[in-house]
């Protein structure tokens, strides 16, 4: 497996975060190639969700490290990590109640800005040239998820599956070089897996590599070029689907130890 | 953009309101409309940090005391003129806010209520205890009233006239602010901070800031404040003024930005009609009237309009443009 580093986009070495005495990701290793798909699975409470906030820098790891594009972030504080390009959307959607779907986005495109307080609050002409352009980035990246015909509605009008996509544009309003969706498809609707799965194909073409955590199995094994399996915080298995599917530590983590 | 025409309006006919009532109505209410423009103006950046940035913060009425002082007594010695000293007041306010709030802002909820309320009486204690130079309990006496170049600002109109600026300059920047790439990153570390950090928001920078732009428009109002008074104490910027500033939030509501001004306006009319129908009945118990009455106020607006007068307003508007029809899209 001699695969050339600078085609690696994040690669993580013996990483562990510990809660209390619960080793919630432990000594976790794997590399991410550029411009793919690659997805975590596991059984609850594997670890998955943890990992991305690990890597995205929400918590901060007790062991291991951490590089994106060769470079290291180990506890880098989350807005830095976020604007060198790791985007990322939540289990919990964690949406913006008290904007509009539309200023959910623009605050993804928040790094690419630079208006600060005066500027923004005498309504100065530089401030009010970035808010048109960020407005217009903004309604990109909902027509890129299909929803510029709710950009003007309250989140709370919104029900859940498009919520989820409202995650998936505001990350995108990031310039991710990376994306880490944390269960896109959780709670949706077969057609709405369909099109999620489209949108996740779009996306890898324009040259995002794409992160999964996911529960949702035939989801994952048709789109995922390589799978990472989870369980108890450690890494059991990592291979294409198929090699996944057949592994018998795999099959022992998902159905029990008679198998 | 949506409803800008109408807005603009709005602002036209508040300032016309604004200009003509010196022309119209008599010395009472000019003066009781000057209270209503410098405590709505402290009321409005409150109003924002508790109810918009999520930060319950009480030391609001410490800038401007601060303000207040620092201007008053390089006026009283002499080392700079009343504009100069309100500039250095609210440099001096944004120093201070940022030495305290930097470690402060760590704090949460009531965690940072109960820190910043110690500070609100160590600083009150502190001006009484430093008699050379504060002139102690007693007060800053001796005060200039406000100049720039020959023009001396000394009627209760110029006064009007100059809080009304500050106070609708405020309620204008902080319009701005809100509506903007620093307003929504407020908002959204208020609704989740774990995802305005992902999007790469420093939150514990962006706290900061707006604690520090809130402090420095309070000290500007209180230098004002202090050049219209001709004085100062510690009592002024105490824990009374802090009850009024949370009255005047809770009726107008913190959820909009005009809802605190709204709410001066009704706790500073209010209070006058008290006075004037039970003045004559009960002339020495003013202060506890005024306690009964709006403590009840609250608890009605608490129970029966939670988002206060404005968030009430608004709910009603809301409403209006279901059943007529949006026209402004």
């Amino acid at each position: 497996m001699a695969e050339r580093t600078d085609d690696i986009l994040l690669h993580v070495r013996g990483l562990s975060k510990h809660f209390g005495g619960i080793k919630a990701v432990d000594e976790v290793t794997c590399a991410i190639k550029n411009r793919s798909i690659i997805s975590m699975i596991g059984p609850n409470g594997a670890g998955k969700s943890t990992f991305i906030n690990v890597v995205s820098g929400i918590y901060s790891p007790d062991a291991g490290k951490v590089y994106f594009q060769g470079e290291e972030i180990t506890g880098v504080p989350a807005y830095e990590i976020a604007a060198k390009g790791i985007g990322r959307t939540f289990q919990l959607e964690e949406l913006f109640g008290s904007l509009s779907v539309l200023e959910n986005v623009m605050v993804g495109c928040h790094t690419g800005g630079r208006s600060d307080v005066l500027a923004c609050g005498l309504s100065l002409p530089s401030a009010r040239s970035e808010e048109r352009r960020v407005r217009g980035e903004a309604m990109e990246c909902l027509k890129e998820v299909g929803l510029e015909q709710r950009a003007h509605d309250p989140i709370s009008r919104l029900p859940l599956g498009e919520r989820k996509l409202v995650g998936v544009a505001r990350a995108l309003g990031m310039k991710p070089r990376l994306l880490m969706l944390d269960e896109p498809a959780g709670g949706r609707a077969a057609h709405e897996v369909e099109k999620l799965v489209r949108l996740i194909y779009t996306l890898r073409d324009q040259g995002i590599t794409v992160f999964i955590v996911e529960h949702n199995m035939p989801f994952v094994m048709s789109l995922s070029e390589r799978v990472i399996v989870l369980d108890e915080g450690r890494k059991i298995a990592e291979g294409t689907p198929d090699e996944v599917r057949t592994s018998e530590e795999v099959i022992k983590a998902y159905l029990g130890e008679e198998v | 953009m949506n409803g800008r025409p109408r807005q603009k309006l709005l602002w036209l006919i508040l300032i016309t309101v604004i200009v003509a009532i010196p022309f119209v109505a008599g010395s009472y209410v000019v003066g009781v409309m000057c209270f209503v423009a410098i405590f709505g103006g402290l009321a409005l950046g409150m109003g924002l940090l508790l109810e918009q940035a999520g930060m319950f913060s009480l030391a609001h009425p410490t800038w401007f005391g601060l303000g207040g002082y620092v201007s008053g007594i390089l006026a009283v010695r002499g080392i700079a003129p009343p504009w100069l000293g309100s500039i250095f007041g609210a440099v001096f306010v944004g120093i201070i806010s940022y030495i305290i709030g930097a470690p402060l802002l760590r704090l949460k909820g009531y965690y940072l209520a109960c820190a910043t309320f110690g500070l609100l009486l160590i600083v009150e204690i502190t001006m009484g205890q430093l008699g050379t130079l504060t002139g102690g309990n007693e007060g800053l006496m001796g005060i200039p009233p406000l100049s720039v170049g020959g023009l001396v600002l000394e009627t209760d109109v110029h006064y009007y006239y100059l809080s009304w600026v500050l106070c609708l300059g405020c309620l204008w920047f902080l319009y701005n602010l809100m509506d903007s790439r620093m307003g929504r990153a407020i908002k959204s570390f208020n609704d989740s901070e774990v995802a305005a950090r992902s999007m790469g928001i420093n939150v514990p920078w962006y706290k900061l800031k707006v604690f520090i732009l809130t402090a420095v428009m309070a000290s500007m109002i209180g230098s004002v404040y202090t050049f219209y008074l001709r004085f100062t104490q510690p009592s002024i910027f105490g824990f009374p003024l802090l009850v009024e500033l949370v009255t005047m939030i809770i009726i107008g509501g913190g959820k909009t930005l005009y809802g605190p001004l709204l709410g001066a306006f009704v706790v500073m009319w209010l209070r006058e009609a008290i006075h004037l129908s039970l003045g004559g009945l009960l002339p020495r118990m003013s202060a506890q009237v005024d306690a009964l009455f709006f403590g009840l106020i609250i608890i009605v607006i608490l129970i029966f309009m939670p988002g206060g007068l404005s968030g009430w307003i608004d709910r009603f508007l809301y409403f209006g443009r279901q059943v007529f029809g949006r026209t402004d899209g």
